[in-house]
């Protein structure tokens, strides 16, 4: 049986959904952007906390303790690295010959990353 | 059954002439009709009846030549095939150059297809008979050859946007080649001349072509094809 598409073909409606290739890559970069930020601020943070010379700036930081016990920060933070991780194995997978759907993919991978991020916040809810 | 119902919609339509024009303008124009007309309606009913001086084109009408090709509300579509919106904005195909109103300039595209030799290239000459190929490999190309060219794909692609990458039709073109098995043309090579490494993988093409095809898909294959071997170098 042919796989040609029957006609007339259906109705799109290509303007009123979103582009899931779109979401998937702008959250890939969003989630690489925060990793990156992340990194900075962990390096220079660990350099004021315990470096002796840096003692008078770890004194003008008290922010820094309220910061770090955020728990939407730890969130965020838990769904980028998941998030970031996982969709680039997918990127890597579908490279090398394995057949993954891009809507499916996704999807899991918003959801596994949202759990993460979720029991983070949970966690700071007491449950 | 239920009977049909008259909706109104709302186009406001980019009219640039560049003989004439010295910058893009929208009109608003309003069409009523059938709750399912398509944006290719609206547009001709436009023409008819309201800007006899628009520049449009369309051919089949079914969603086959590709010809209609237009942006609406930001988002490149079959005109004859999208559904008409209570508000639009149709603009033409971009990243192309615009000849009139909603009518683009295709020699670029023109162009590039013929720099890219989409004809078997053989050892030997023709035998003058159907070659032997088998009825799986014949429907697979079969299917990568329903490409219309639209370049849907293309004005919808990020990294055509952004990077020097000439779009996923052409890919899919230089895959359908690829995988012919009397082709002996180094596609691999072309791809990646004409900017593959730089697609980022994202599947907007596959969610916005018309034909149901995959652009990403034949990209996959060739990158597949450098980075584990297998394909003709």
């Amino acid at each position: 049986m042919s796989s040609a598409l029957p006609l007339p073909r259906n109705t799109t409606r290509q303007a009123d959904v979103a582009l899931q290739g779109e979401i998937a890559r702008m959250l890939h970069r969003f989630t690489g952007t925060v990793i990156v930020i992340f990194v900075l601020v962990h390096v220079i943070a660990q350099a004021v906390l315990h470096a002796p010379a840096l003692a008078a700036l770890k004194a003008q930081a008290s922010w820094l303790p309220v910061v770090q016990s955020q728990h939407w920060v730890h969130a965020v933070l838990y769904f980028s690295i998941v998030f970031h991780t996982l969709y680039g194995f997918k990127l890597l997978l579908t490279e090398i010959g394995f057949a993954l759907d891009y809507r499916k993919a996704l999807w899991s991978i918003v959801s596994v990353s949202s759990a993460f991020a979720l029991r983070e916040l949970l966690r700071y809810a007491g449950v | 059954m239920s009977e049909m119902q008259n909706v109104t919609v709302t186009a406001e339509i980019r009219r640039y002439d560049p003989g004439q024009d010295a910058a893009p303008r929208y009109e608003r124009f309003q069409v009523t009709g059938p709750e399912n007309m398509r944006v290719l309606d609206v547009v001709r009913s436009i023409y008819e009846s309201q800007a006899p001086d628009l520049a449009y084109q369309f051919a089949c009408r079914i969603g086959r030549c590709g010809t209609c090709a237009m942006r609406v509300n930001g988002r490149p579509v079959l005109a004859c095939q999208e559904r008409c919106k209570p508000e639009m904005r149709i603009e033409p195909l971009t990243p192309f150059p615009v000849l009139r109103d909603l009518v683009v300039d295709r020699s670029e595209i023109e162009g590039r297809l013929e720099q890219l030799a989409l004809a078997p290239v053989r050892d030997a000459a023709h035998p003058g008979a159907p070659e032997p190929i088998g009825a799986e490999l014949a429907a697979k190309l079969c299917r990568m050859d329903s490409c219309l060219l639209c370049m849907v794909c293309v004005s919808a692609c990020p990294a055509v946007d952004q990077r020097a990458f000439d779009g996923p039709a052409f890919m899919l073109k230089l895959r359908h080649l690829a995988e012919h098995p009397a082709d002996r043309g180094n596609r691999l090579g072309q791809a990646l001349e004409h900017g593959m490494l730089e697609c980022f993988n994202c599947d907007v093409c596959t969610q916005v072509c018309p034909a149901d095809l995959s652009p990403a898909q034949a990209i996959r294959d060739f990158r597949k094809d450098l980075f584990l071997g297998g394909g003709r170098s």
